[in-house]
């Protein structure tokens, strides 16, 4: 199995530590522990280890993660809190990989461990010991204090990439190592590379080990694994097999570099990589070409922009596995690596060979397959981004998919059943179940045991095979329920089996898509506190050391200071790509005239997109004839979105006219923004299908032209990159942080969610948005908000956007 | 530079938990009292200093955690490694059939790596379920030594780590013949070169 994290986690935490740190003739040691009953000697003989890993002054607060792999390769995570004033250092060994939350857990476990009252600590570890995690995107609230104080983390939603500034070992990742050296690791990565990061700091040390894992999405480093190397380990460097290993760069000092042989090593404080390899230039260059561009386009940098970057990459090299995919019925779904290089571009095919010789892509495919084959269907960030790439054979693909599910079905039709009761189906329990089916699939699934034990197995058949596999999650996902998805179920009519996955996916997709203060753990101290209430003023220790680190960042990015201006300039309607991609790929038949009663506007807002490409937009800017669409429009200090909606911002179309290819376009305008809107009929209704296609866009453009050129700190990131940042409070996907309509919009969205079909869609709506330009709306919002969530950083959640206050900082 | 030992060859050892590796690691090496850390970082290694036919050649041998996991070994993890111990439990079949996959693997993508097969926990005659005839014609095809050990007993570890050792070796000291002669053949004729071609290793 390919997944390092464990499924099924009971508890929060496994265990808390305080650690003495070492002394002249006394290693470090563990002065208490909750609970008592954790015996794992194995791990708790190592914490003192990683939590004083070498000898090193603290001069701030400052928390690291390091990482524990178990004898099956299964990670556990520590998460360590040093403090100046602070004797002690504390320590969190959990199953679970969110940083942010622990983060947050220790800067509480520190306040209560100064507390007058001394149950208050052990109290506090024992609820939150004793709670169950919530399901992914709500919180895990716990009470503590007496019932005085709420302590209050987001439980991450599988899928979801990881964020700037939400993320911040992303973040840190992404301050310290710019972006050629990045994708020089990324390379070596997936070349598989012996890789030591180096650093003074601990914190950046182990950000960095873990976002370069993050950015292999949907792969995961299956080598030895150490995000921070203990004085103690240091001839693990020694080893000949391919790692990821941050080393202090006091420790690093000691090692003797010729002793170690061909090692990839990333000074995270320098910002140098030192490589024996020419791993990037190796890569396919048409794939880099259009990576490098996407992270040099630096509004898309909050956000998921750059683990979506690296994603499409990986879109672009790996994403063929469907072709390769063989649907036989009655058997298990298997890889056909001949296939896979064969249907590729002859460009890539070199790569693709050795790519084939990797761990990583190894346990990529087999996670595919037991995803398939226990009726998961695709359903991932991966794959959704991979549809966009080619949504043609995409559809080809589910259709054989649905119907290899269907034939497995009948053969099996427990197999399917228990997958679909469980909200997390267990691969143990699938393959269980896949035995006490149906004859025809037990017979497939022995054949194919007997196949793997006369060990001829070629590479043609690839079938799964162990049972203890479990699918892995997106970075920074829990390891918590996941929802059962696609090809569940085996509807009618071939059309309606379309569309009922297509929705599936388009909940999946909402599901992923974080809009609320972050499915991420916000920056504990900074963002959370508010939240709780807490008579017990939770010092916000951290934050200058949280500053330091973001502050370069936010003034790094924009060469020109336009992020600064509340105007929205031109290069804004020319990059303010739609989120509806490429019109080629979407029918349109023509809107109709009729107006359907006000009533429904709610109800249809979601279906409806506009679908204004970039280049059909830009092309209409360019034109001398487009003078009204061409003043930089006025942003004016705005009211609550609520009253916004219909009174301020109803827009008005002013113009109309056709595209270059013909679609209808509307100029639609309020008082505070122009915009060009096309309309096209949606396809379906999925915010899914809004954001893909955006990306389809991006994916395009950047790869048609320079973007250099078209840099505008305010310029539109892809919808997904909006979705994480910290604009809103409760996670609606559809209100992709629109900072006019913020709350309006919202429920619209929720109502949108709840209550419509596919089937009750009504065209006349579209004629409704458009007379209520909402699809403008759309459009317009988009570009507000990067350079809002830049100054949102700090700012709590929820208030403060909905103030819109954040407006009049642009000034 | 003050070297200990004339060679420093770098061995893997794998194969599923539970088969006996970390034993044989500790029946072998020098440093019997040095903790192991593959609970606790998933990797670990053993050093054993031997002397063969005169010369001093260090071991490192390697082992990490969880390789039951992986279908395939892929390549890339016995790049710049010398040499590979292939460890399966006689009274485990299922570890057995691992191995013959791994094998497989090792022998359609790495042809230069030294390698032995090994079957440990053979102590227990009517627990053992991988019969040695079965093993010995795999090895066979394979063309690999097979050694059915006991870690426990101290049965054939020894051999075996110096048979691994000895074939490293030699095959280091072939690859410098071909070298040496190689570099004769350019001068004399230049087209013809070495077509022995490592695919990854």
């Amino acid at each position: 199995m390919s997944s390092r994290i464990r499924e099924n986690v009971k508890h929060f935490f496994e265990c808390f530590c305080e650690v003495v740190p070492p002394s002249e003739n006394k290693e470090a040691w563990i002065i208490q522990q909750y609970p008592d009953k954790y015996k794992d000697q194995d791990s708790l003989k190592s914490v003192p280890q990683f939590a004083y890993p070498y000898k090193f002054e603290n001069t701030v607060i400052q928390h690291y993660s390091f990482v524990l792999t178990d004898l099956e390769g299964k990670w556990t995570f520590g998460f360590c809190r040093h403090d100046p004033k602070s004797e002690t250092a504390i320590v969190i060994l959990s199953y679970l990989p969110w940083h942010q939350a622990f983060y947050k857990f220790l800067d509480t476990t520190a306040v209560l461990m100064h507390s007058s009252r001394t149950e208050d600590l052990s109290e506090f570890l024992s609820t939150v010991y004793n709670t169950k995690i919530v399901e992914p995107g709500k919180e895990f609230a716990i009470s503590f204090n007496r019932g005085q104080s709420t302590f209050i983390v987001d439980v991450p939603r599988p899928f979801q990439l990881p964020s700037i500034p939400e993320n911040r070992n992303l973040t840190e990742y992404y301050n310290a190592v710019d972006i050629n050296n990045m994708m020089l690791i990324f390379a070596s990565m997936l070349y598989e590379r012996r890789i030591i990061f180096t650093s003074k700091q601990l914190k950046r040390l182990s950000a960095c080990v873990q976002s370069a894992n993050d950015i292999i999405y949907p792969m995961i480093w299956q080598h030895i694994f150490i995000p921070v190397l203990p004085q103690s380990l240091v001839e693990c460097l020694l080893a000949p097999m391919p790692f990821l290993i941050g080393v202090p760069e006091d420790v690093f000092k000691k090692v003797i570099r010729s002793e170690i042989g061909d090692v990839v090593v990333l000074d995270a404080d320098s910002n140098t990589v030192d490589t024996p390899f020419d791993d990037l230039n190796n890569l396919p260059q048409d794939v880099i070409t259009s990576l490098r561009k996407q992270l040099r386009n630096k509004s898309a940098v909050l956000g998921d922009g750059v683990s979506r970057a690296f994603l499409r990459a990986l879109v672009q090299l790996i994403g063929g596995y469907r072709d390769a995919l063989k649907f036989q019925a009655g058997q298990k779904v298997t890889f056909d690596e001949e296939r896979f290089i064969e249907t590729r571009p002859v460009s890539l095919q070199p790569f693709l060979r050795k790519m084939l010789q990797l761990q990583i892509f190894q346990q990529f495919i087999e996670e595919r397959l037991m995803m398939l084959n226990t009726g998961r269907g695709f359903s991932d960030e991966f794959e959704f981004e991979l549809e966009n790439y080619s949504a043609k054979s995409g559809s080809k693909l589910k259709q054989q998919y649905k119907e290899w599910t269907s034939t497995m079905k009948k053969e099996g039709s427990a197999f399917f059943k228990s997958v679909k009761e469980k909200a997390n189906p267990a691969m143990k329990s699938a393959v269980k179940t896949v035995k006490d089916s149906g004859k025809g699939m037990k017979s497939a699934y022995k054949g194919f045991r007997s196949k793997l034990k006369d060990g001829s197995s070629g590479l043609g058949s690839h079938p799964l095979e162990n049972g203890d596999n479990k699918p892995r999650s997106a970075p920074n996902s829990p390891t918590g329920k996941r929802r059962t998805l696609g090809g569940l179920t085996a509807p009618v009519a071939t059309y309606r089996k379309e569309a009922s996955l297509a929705l599936k996916n388009a909940n999946l997709q909402r599901s992923y898509s974080p809009l609320s203060s972050g499915s991420q753990p916000q920056t504990p101290d900074v963002l959370d506190t508010p939240r709780s209430g807490s008579p017990i003023e939770i010092p916000r220790i951290d934050l200058m050391n949280e500053m330091q680190d973001l502050f370069p960042f936010n003034l790094d990015t924009p060469p020109v200071d336009r992020s600064l201006k509340p105007v929205r300039s031109l290069e804004n309607f020319k990059n303010s790509s739609s989120p509806l991609g490429s019109p080629e790929r979407w029918p349109q038949p023509p809107p109709r005239p009729s107006l359907p009663p006000m009533s429904s506007l709610t109800s249809c807002q979601s279906r409806f997109y506009p679908t204004s490409t970039h280049r059909d937009t830009q092309n209409l800017l360019q034109s001398p004839l487009e003078g009204p669409v061409l003043s930089p429009p006025y942003v004016p200090p705005r009211k609550p979105p609520q009253e916004d909606f219909f009174a301020t911002a109803k827009p008005v179309v002013v113009g109309g006219g056709h595209s270059e290819n013909g679609d209808p376009v509307f100029y639609v305008t309020n008082k505070n923004v122009v915009d060009v809107v096309k309309l096209i009929p949606p396809v379906q209704c999925s915010p899914s299908r809004r954001k893909q296609t955006d990306d389809t866009e991006d994916l395009i453009r950047l790869d048609s032209a320079s973007d250099l050129d078209d840099f505008d700190p305010l310029k539109t990131p892809s919808s997904a990159s909006s979705y994480s940042t910290p604009t809103h409070s409760q996670a609606p996907p559809l209100s992709v942080s629109n900072p006019l309509y913020n709350s309006s919009y919202e429920n619209h969205a929720l109502k949108a969610n709840g209550g419509l079909t596919p089937s009750t869609f009504n065209r006349q709506d579209q004629d409704l948005l458009q007379e209520y330009g909402l699809d403008f709306n759309f459009s317009a919002m988009q570009s507000g908000q990067p350079s809002q969530s830049e100054f949102d950083t700090f700012s709590p959640p929820s208030n403060v956007v909905k103030s819109q206050g954040q407006w009049t900082k642009f000034e | 530079m003050a070297r200990d030992y004339d060679h420093l060859f770098k061995l893997l050892i794998i194969g599923d938990s539970g088969v006996g590796k970390s034993s044989l690691l500790l029946r072998f090496s020098d440093n019997t009292f040095t903790g192991s850390y593959i609970t606790t970082i998933g990797v670990d290694f053993k050093i054993k200093t031997v002397n063969i036919d005169g010369q001093k050649v260090k071991l490192q041998i390697w082992d990490t955690a969880g390789q039951e996991r992986f279908r395939t070994i892929t390549s890339t993890y016995y790049r710049g490694t010398h040499g590979v111990v292939i460890v399966y439990d006689v009274t485990n079949g299922e570890t057995f059939a691992n191995v013959k996959r791994w094998l497989h693997e090792i022998d359609q993508n790495c042809d230069v790596v030294n390698r032995v097969l090994v079957g440990n926990k053979n102590d227990t005659p009517d627990r053992k379920v991988v019969l040695t005839e079965d093993a010995q014609r795999f090895a066979d095809t394979m063309n690999i030594r097979l050694f059915e050990t006991s870690a426990k007993d101290n049965i054939n570890v020894e051999e075996m780590f110096m048979a691994i050792t000895k074939l490293v070796l030699k095959s280091k000291l072939e690859m410098k013949e071909l070298h040496n002669a190689q570099n004769d053949v350019v001068n004399l004729r230049e087209k013809k070169k070495s077509g022995k071609k490592s695919k990854c290793c």
